[in-house]
């Protein structure tokens, strides 16, 4: 079925109110919500195009956010300004994932995913016993705070983990209709054939690996501005993983709607398990394992299973024609 | 090393840890040429292909197409130089339509790709009806004739074709035959790996046999048939 | 030059006993590997929920962590033989990736599930022998990681009497080398994997005593010891028991002689083996015994 203009429109108008939400008081709690959801979005959506789209189980997500964090940090400690530490941690993040595919990319399936699995061990022992910077009382097991970033606001944060969400699902948008998401898509189903088609597997498992290493680190670095202070239990910690692996695998993997409705489900369980602290992530894992063995597609292959687009799809069409009359 | 060689095997070995799949071949084939290699189970055809297509680098000796060293250049690379295979078990990307599977090939089978159109591809190999159908989908006997498509539609110079024919049944064999006729007009280079004996009588220029990855016997179909040693290696 | 060798004699022992702990977790690791080519990535996490059962034992009954193996054991193994049957062959036949995503979530529900019960905070299985050391010559030998050498000897030859002897242990290992000769042998595949994981979740019940007498323990612990465990069968190689034993002994070396030799750097001895994961998995992808 052709997907009518007015599925754009609606998507923007969704995006207007949402920033919107800051100017008209909205209360704060929501806010913090709709923050939380935005940057597991943003890490879904690149979890989505590596292991839905590339057939990359890719187990670092870790360390692209902490790595990124203590850029920002760090770099608040000599005077680099927030705003130029976000970016810079998202190109540490790209940098590292440069310099880790050439052994990482010999590894292929389950070996990858261990592969990538120790890298953020491996940083967490690293940056557990490293200062850079700072007097005793900073680095190492103790982390730093980000310093710098008390005139921002929450609304300030609010529109750009806004902006970096919005910004994920235009870039999975973008790939998936060119070139490269069509020898991506080759790669996931079979490596060898994609090879002999011509397609230089490395080369474009790159990409893919460094956008979402640099969206990653940028969606990381947000939520350090956000939430100040960083040490490598929690920058390295595995809920940067998980968070997103299951948003995309409880909403569907290799769909592109799959990472928003996975990322409102994590979200919203978060809310409402938010003073049950470990069992939250126990019903999670629970709701994760029942997703796997009963609809290996997820939420979004389900409903498309049963055909719940098609209505909201002909109202919208059923709307266009009518305007289409009206103009003429 | 003759001036026309599309392609020329020279010395190539290969061995997996102490097993020998392919021992000091060499060969040429000629533009325009339809080889074909026969061989019993694991004489070393498919390890063969590989090397040449690029899967596998070979331990020893040398590839040349076209006069150029290929030899050990990435499957991609060997693509966009025009050399362009098919696989003995359909490796089709099982989630993409038979379409978008070809259209990988054009898109990044190099700058010449774009030289035939699609549907006239789908209409050679029989597969327009089921264009749009996914390839996870589709019956075996498809996915064969999907994988001609799709080494056709990076415009090779040289085919690799590996048991194109395999499990088709006799009714089916003429059509196959007259693809591979079709190629031939096309003015394309062809290198058959095929058990099916009607195909390598009726459609091959020459014919290698190879046993436990040697060369045992060179010629046209009629010589080769006769070779005492080929009779050997098949009944023996 | 003479004391630096003498200084280094105790790290060495203590590595190579260290190793048994590696190689009972490894074990329970490999046989799954061998099996269905799946990696458990809650493997590591199973192994603490090991050491918290020990734990509650001794704080319920009062009995030393070894006699809860008793009812430990079975318990896992049972445990292990439904996980297997209701989730991991249901996802396996889907798609090896979704069996892995399976078992994360298994290794999220496991990690919660201590967190749930028995908090964040560190634990050790605390015995009157756990801390004492004897003298052997001038050498000091502490009992913990004596009982890690021995309990890892005493899993590896229990498990390679029970593949070779068994008609179960015989399915395992034909399984694990080539399937279709296993499914010529009449025996249903899902049957041979829930049986391997039920065997490697028994070994991760004498692994969790093992290593919650050695080491502190909190929920999160599990992942370092998947990270080690599958070193050692890439450098091991796969169904090579000595193989194994060997790989332990490296990732216990890498250890302690790290530490030792810079000083007794934490980071060392923290990075050291996970370094040379990566290295191995680098050079050779496939590990060491893949084609």
């Amino acid at each position: 079925m052709k997907i009518p203009r007015l599925t754009t429109l609606a998507s923007l108008a969704v995006l207007v109110v949402l920033a919107l939400f800051p100017v008209i008081g909205i209360p704060l709690s929501w806010l913090n919500y709709l923050f939380t959801f935005f940057i597991c979005l943003a890490l879904a959506n690149m979890w989505n195009l590596l292991a839905g789209y590339t057939g990359l189980i890719c187990l670092c997500p870790h360390a692209f956010v902490g790595l990124a964090g203590y850029t920002l940090a760090i770099g608040s400690w000599v005077g680099v300004p927030f705003q130029a530490g976000l970016i810079a941690g998202a190109a540490v993040a790209a940098l590292f994932a440069l310099l880790i595919s050439f052994p990482v990319f010999r590894m292929r399936g389950i070996y990858f995913a261990i592969g990538t699995l120790i890298l953020p061990e491996a940083l967490k022992a690293w940056f557990n016993y490293w200062r850079p910077v700072g007097n005793v009382y900073q680095g190492m097991g103790a982390g730093y705070s980000v310093t710098g970033v008390e005139g921002v606001t929450l609304g300030d944060t609010f529109w750009l983990g806004l902006a970096i969400a919005a910004a994920s699902i235009f870039l999975v948008h973008i790939i998936l209709r060119a070139r490269l998401g069509l020898g991506l898509t080759a790669i996931r189903d079979n490596e060898n054939t994609a090879a002999s088609a011509g397609v230089n597997v490395f080369r474009l498992k790159l990409y893919s690996f460094l956008i979402a290493a640099f969206i990653m680190g940028i969606a990381g670095a947000a939520y350090y501005i956000y939430s100040p202070r960083i040490n490598p239990v929690g920058g390295f910690n595995i809920s940067w993983l998980l968070l997103p692996l299951m948003a995309t695998v409880i909403g569907g993997e290799g769909l592109e709607e799959g990472p928003i409705i996975g990322a409102a489900i994590v979200t919203f369980l978060r809310f409402l398990l938010a003073d049950y602290g470990a069992w939250s992530l126990f019903i999670q894992g629970i709701i994760l394992l029942v997703v796997v063995v009963v609809m290996p597609q997820g939420i979004a292959g389900l409903l498309r299973q049963v055909g719940a687009y098609r209505f909201p799809l002909r109202l919208f069409q059923a709307v266009e024609g009518r305007i289409h009359e009206n103009v003429k | 090393m003759s001036e026309t060689a599309v392609l020329s095997i020279d010395r190539l070995n290969k061995h997996f840890g102490g097993i020998v799949a392919v021992k000091d071949l060499s060969f040429e084939v000629q533009a325009g040429e339809i080889l074909g290699l026969m061989g019993p189970n694991g004489a070393g055809k498919t390890t063969l292909l590989n090397m040449i297509a690029g899967t596998y680098s070979p331990s020893s000796g040398r590839v040349n197409f076209c006069g150029r060293d290929i030899t050990g250049l990435p499957a991609h690379k060997l693509c966009h130089l025009g050399i362009a295979r098919t696989y003995q078990i359909p490796q089709p990307f099982t989630s993409l339509s038979a379409r978008q599977n070809i259209l990988v090939a054009t898109k990044y089978g190099g700058k010449k790709a774009a030289g035939m159109e699609h549907d006239k591809i789908f209409d050679l190999v029989n597969l327009s009806e089921q264009k749009d159908m996914l390839a996870r989908d589709l019956a075996t006997v498809s996915l064969k004739r999907l994988e001609l498509a799709r080494a056709l539609a990076s415009n090779p110079t040289l085919l690799l074709l590996d048991e194109v024919a395999a499990g088709s049944t006799d009714a089916e064999l003429p059509r196959i035959l007259g693809i591979i006729e079709e190629i031939r007009k096309m003015g394309k280079t062809v290198v058959l790996v095929e058990h099916v004996m009607k195909v390598m009588v009726e459609a091959v220029d020459r014919i290698i046999v190879i046993d436990k990855g040697e060369k045992i016997a060179e010629g046209t179909p009629g010589e080769v048939m006769k070779d005492e040693k080929v009779i050997a290696a098949y009944f023996g | 030059m003479e004391d630096f060798l003498i200084e280094l004699a105790p790290p060495l022992i203590r590595g190579i006993l260290l190793g048994g702990l590696y190689v009972v977790i490894a074990l329970g690791l490999s046989l799954v590997f061998g099996v269905m080519k799946l990696i458990n990535v809650a493997h590591g996490d199973l192994v603490i929920l090991g050491s918290y059962f020990a734990y509650a034992a001794m704080g319920w009954l009062g009995i030393d962590p070894f006699l809860s193996l008793v009812v430990g054991v079975p318990l896992f193994f049972a445990f292990g033989f439904f996980v297997q049957k209701f989730i991991i062959n249901r996802t396996f036949r889907i798609s090896l990736d979704a069996a892995l995503i399976a078992c994360f979530g298994i290794s999220v529900v496991v990690q919660s599930l201590c967190q749930v019960i028995w908090t964040p905070f560190s634990r050790s299985l605390t015995t009157p022998y756990q801390l004492r050391s004897f003298a052997v010559g001038e050498l000091t030998i502490s009992v913990r990681y004596l009982l890690d050498f021995i309990g890892g000897l005493a899993v590896m030859i229990a498990l390679r009497e029970f593949l070779r002897r068994t008609y179960l242990g015989k399915a395992i290992s034909a399984a694990s080398q080539n399937e279709p000769v296993a499914e010529r042998m009449g025996i249903n595949p899902n049957r041979v994997y829930s049986f391997a994981f039920a065997i490697a979740m028994a070994c991760a019940a004498v692994a969790g005593v093992l290593q919650g007498l050695t080491f502190y323990f909190s929920p999160v612990s599990g992942p370092p010891f998947l990270i080690i465990s599958f070193g050692v069968i890439i450098i091991g190689g796969l169904g090579s028991m000595a193989g194994t034993f060997i790989g332990g002994m490296i990732f216990g070396l890498t250890q302690t002689l790290g530490a030792h030799l810079s000083g007794g750097s934490m980071m060392v001895q923290m990075l050291a083996p996970y370094l040379l994961v990566f290295v191995v998995l680098s050079v050779r992808p496939q590990g060491i015994f893949g084609r």
